[in-house]
């Protein structure tokens, strides 16, 4: 194992045991199956705010919850880790719960059996973000901080570095047994600028507090913080006295980080199964993307090639096993703009007679896997920005989110852009503030013309919520930038 | 249900942890929360879950160094001491740092008054999936579907600091939320507070299924400007984003927003106030914060005026005030004051009275996906969901689908000109122990429908 996986409690033997127990118990209780994520977990994060003492938190928690079927219908019980006891005492919540459900339930869970999976996974880590020094620490959000403060017209700015560590282990009663070993470093910078009118902000390297990769400190070192957050500073004071667009429709070259968002939005959670099902339509919503979409539904253009991949390396939705247990692998979503699978859960698979893409994830030991993202991106097309930008003619370069708000069955949006920048005749020009564009989702994607390549690709981790209780899912979407034409711009 | 710490166990660990400390300052503060969720949806059960969650954390200050760590078992707490100690004296003397604040001092209070409901603590993992597969049986009766969340939990907070301070509170807590959808037809319910009997879920789930079996058309919401009733989730829901418009001291520092700008100015009528106050007794009422600091009523808008700010220890600290009790830190953000109790004053009308005073207009029980897109204008970006109709001649009448809206909130509230006189309460998300309670509000002039920036500005 890695040196920056050695750390912590809970050891392979120690989470064996312990879950071994848990399903030995809940068996015992008369569960038919049992499953059990066991999780120990260490997050670092020092921020900095304006005017304010910096402030950094190591935050540790260690426990396992286990979900059960009794007579096809689910139970769930999870509780941080002490002891046996709390071993025991999980599985036996989880099928009293199953239990008292039954009585209310009409519909059964009837799961397709499988074989025993049995891996072992770790995040590859250069340097261990928990082994930098405090004062190193500190010294590069400091300098962060006072970079992006420099420009007159800033009035407050965020600068902060964080990092996590965790060991997860899993097992079944069809004899699953995994254990995998992440850890993940980030960092971030926002700068609010101000005047008596207008409030404006800029954020690198994305507007969702940063940008996080499974990776090690070597991640933050490369993110050049303190150079970004000169631009950054800048770049918000530019934006008080930048023109604002006017409404119309345009063509758009659309930025990773924004494209991320849209993504994420308009693509991950409409093609979440537990959500096409109506399981989640209580909370999270539906989607207008149907049961029997697969190989039928137009989502988009033929340049509109999306893919769910958690074996692709160094994003914050890498692993080898979901949350119950299912080894992923590159599963196509979109192919040339036509439906070709959901995210979906063992139990939502099982319901439609498929496979489970290996989508269901949890927050850790204390939450019930659902249907979340993982590593979903848009394939990137050819050539550079600058090729894409004269490609386009007139029109506008956005990038980086703002606003976001999309319906419940994800079909109509409207999102806003920190920045925008007028391109005509295939040249950037002036910076314009306050961008948003929106539409319904699959016009939107049928209007995707190109996408750059490969050496213009980025990924971006974020958290997402989903779920009651709510619980958050991590996972990150990648793109090009991505030239979609007729776009509905300067909505409000 | 029984708190997973218990007040005797927590307090005589957390004292015994600080004994040993050698920081200048450490404050610790133990959360737990044991809940308990029935989840369905449709024709089944989907999600039993019983969830235990605590978190211990210890803020060390040396010099000028600070730090926090936390674990999630009292057994660990010893450990987390020391190492927070460790970290903050690894950045004391840090060039550049401004200095910490200081832990809380001299308060041993028990504070228990009216935290505590013997109805939610019974309210098993029977009695809530009897009450599911009812409403759900219900539903199927009325040719529908039903899925929705009934929930119990119990809370606990201790603080004790190395400058005299013990605090410690533990709270039931009960609610539910359900969806109903009879063909394109649907609504939504939902109720939170300490006290489950005070909730009356199955009366209003089955209130919920009947009326929404009844409609029988649904038309695009129409875009334009409407008077609107909105009812007290979605009056909640618009409600949330008035801290956001500059109600901290960090916010009203950096000079953003409305305490900042418009100080004491008439936003509302003067029936309009709505205050963060957790000594309220509705909602999630609770006495302090993480950091021991009494939860102070702090009047965000006092009968239509701009009010005042809240504020935690370190940002008061850095002001020169006191902190009103509002310490936050979200997950995956930093620390931060944030409202975590609002309450709006309730009116004297009914709904079917502020219904009955819109001739033609829009009836709103949901809204979804509602985002900030400009602070200093109040502009929310945002969509209507389930359970909306059109109002005609004081009437609901036909359904409504979603639709999307864009308007000042700010503006919204000024143009209230009718209050509910009976409250819901919501969550908010990523703050602890916090939710919205608000009654309904009639809107005069609510813009549903995207609007061109020219149309803006003529």
């Amino acid at each position: 194992m890695l040196a920056s996986h050695q750390w912590g409690d809970v050891d392979r033997a120690k989470a064996t045991a312990l879950m071994s127990l848990v399903v030995t118990e809940a068996q015992g209780a008369g569960a038919q199956f049992c499953d059990v994520r066991l999780s120990e977990t260490e997050e670092l994060r020092l921020y900095a705010v304006t005017r304010q003492a910096p402030d950094e938190r190591i935050e540790g928690n260690a426990g396992l919850g286990a979900r059960v079927l009794v007579d096809g219908v689910w139970g769930f019980a999870s509780q941080p880790l002490r002891g046996e006891h709390d071993a025991k005492s999980v599985a036996l919540a989880a099928v009293a719960n199953a239990r008292a459900a039954k009585g209310g339930s009409v519909g059964r869970v009837t799961l397709a059996p499988r074989e025993a999976e049995v891996g072992f996974y770790q995040t590859d880590a250069v340097v261990d973000p928990f082994r930098v020094s405090p004062a190193e620490r500190e010294a590069l959000v400091l300098a962060t901080l006072q970079a992006a403060s420099e420009e007159a017209g800033v009035v407050r700015v965020q600068a902060g570095v964080n990092a996590k560590r965790q060991h997860r282990y899993f097992a079944n009663s069809e004899g699953s047994l995994q254990e995998q070993h992440f850890v993940e470093s980030g960092g971030m910078v926002l700068a609010v600028a101000a005047n008596d009118r207008v409030v404006q902000r800029r954020s690198y390297p994305n507007s969702f507090h940063g940008n996080t990769a499974a990776a090690g400190w070597e991640y933050v070192l490369g993110l050049d913080l303190v150079n970004e957050a000169h631009r950054v500073g800048s770049e918000s004071v530019q934006l008080l006295s930048a023109p604002v667009v006017g409404s119309g429709f345009s063509s758009l070259i659309i930025g990773p980080a924004q494209m991320a968002l849209q993504i994420h939005e308009s693509t991950g959670h409409a093609i979440e199964l537990d959500r096409i099902l109506g399981d989640e339509s209580n909370f999270a919503g539906r989607s207008f993307i149907a049961r029997d979409a697969i190989g039928k539904l137009q989502y988009g253009s033929k340049a509109v090639n999306i893919v769910a991949d958690a074996t692709v390396r160094g994003t914050r939705g890498s692993f080898m096993f979901d949350d119950e247990g299912t080894r992923t692998v590159p599963t196509h979503l979109i192919k040339e703009g036509v439906v070709q699978n959901f995210l979906s859960s063992r139990d939502s698979a099982a319901r439609e007679g498929l496979t489970s893409s290996g989508a269901a994830r949890s927050d850790g030991w204390a939450y019930l896997p659902l249907c979340f993202a993982t590593n979903v991106f848009l394939e990137p097309g050819e050539g550079s920005i600058d090729e894409l930008v004269e490609r386009m003619g007139d029109g506008y370069y956005i990038d980086d989110n703002r606003s976001w708000s999309i319906d419940s069955i994800r079909w109509n949006f409207q999102f806003g852009t920190e920045v925008a920048w007028e391109v005509r005749k295939g040249k950037r020009t002036r910076l314009v503030r306050d961008f948003s564009y929106g539409g319904l989702t699959p016009e939107f994607w049928g209007s995707v013309e190109a996408t750059a390549g490969p050496e213009e690709f980025r990924t971006f981790g974020m958290p997402c919520g989903k779920g009651e209780p709510k619980q958050w899912g991590f996972l990150s979407h990648g793109a090009s930038p991505t030239l979609v034409r007729n776009v509905k711009i300067g909505v409000s | 249900m029984t708190p997973w710490f218990g007040e005797d166990r927590v307090l005589s660990a957390l004292e015994a942890a600080l004994s040993t400390s050698l920081a200048g300052q450490v404050e610790i503060s133990a959360t737990s929360r044991v809940a308990h969720h029935t989840r369905f949806a449709g024709d089944r059960i989907h999600q039993a879950q019983s969830i235990t969650e605590c978190q211990i954390m210890v803020r060390a200050v040396v010099g000028t160094g600070s730090a926090r760590v936390a674990v999630n078992s009292l057994d660990q707490v010893r450990r987390a001491v020391d190492r927070a100690g460790d970290l903050a004296k690894a950045r004391d003397g840090i060039v550049g740092a401004a200095r910490p604040y200081d832990v809380a001092d001299g308060v041993v209070v028990r504070d228990q008054a009216g935290l505590w409901y013997d109805s939610s603590e019974h309210w098993d993992v029977g009695a809530r999936s009897r009450q599911a597969g009812a409403v759900m049986a219900e539903a199927r009766i009325a040719g529908g579907t039903v899925n929705g969340t009934l929930h119990s939990a119990v809370t606990e907070l201790a603080v004790v600091t190395t400058r005299g301070t013990g605090r410690y509170a533990c709270a039931t807590e009960a609610g539910f939320t359900m969806t109903v959808r009879c063909g394109d037809a649907s609504s939504y319910i939902g109720d939170l507070g300490r006290d489950v009997s005070t909730l009356e879920v199955e009366r209003r789930a089955l209130e919920a299924i009947a009326s929404t079996s009844r409609v029988r058309e649904i038309v695009p919401v129409p875009d334009g400007v409407h008077d609107v009733v909105f009812g007290g989730l979605a009056a909640g829901e618009l409600i949330g984003f008035v801290p956001d418009f500059g109600f901290t001291v960090p916010a009203y520092r950096a000079g953003i927003g409305l305490v900042a700008q418009r100080p004491g100015e008439q936003i509302a009528p003067e029936s309009v106030t709505i205050a963060d106050d957790a000594r309220s007794a509705v909602g999630l009422p609770f006495p302090f914060d993480f950091e021991a600091s009494p939860k102070r009523r702090v009047d965000l808008v006092l009968n239509g005026r701009v009010g005042a700010a809240v504020s935690d220890r370190a940002s008061a600290f850095e002001s020169g005030g006191v902190s009103t009790g509002h310490a936050s830190i979200g997950r995956e953000q930093s620390p931060e004051p944030a409202c975590a109790n609002l309450v709006m004053a309730e009116g004297t009308e009914s709904e079917e009275d502020l219904i009955g005073g819109v001739e033609r207009g829009l009836y709103v029980q949901r809204l979804w996906y509602n985002r900030l897109v400009d602070v200093e204008t109040g502009t929310v970006v945002g969509t209507s969901r389930d359970a909306c109709f059109l109002i005609e001649d004081g009437q609901r009448t036909k359904g409504l689908a979603g639709g999307r809206f864009n308007e000042s909130v700010i503006s919204a509230i000024g143009r209230i000109d009718g209050i509910g006189r009976q409250r819901i309460t919501q969550p908010i998300p990523n703050i602890w122990n916090s939710c919205i309670t608000a009654p309904a509000i009639r809107v005069r002039g609510f813009r549903f429908g995207t609007r061109s920036r020219d149309e803006e500005s003529s």
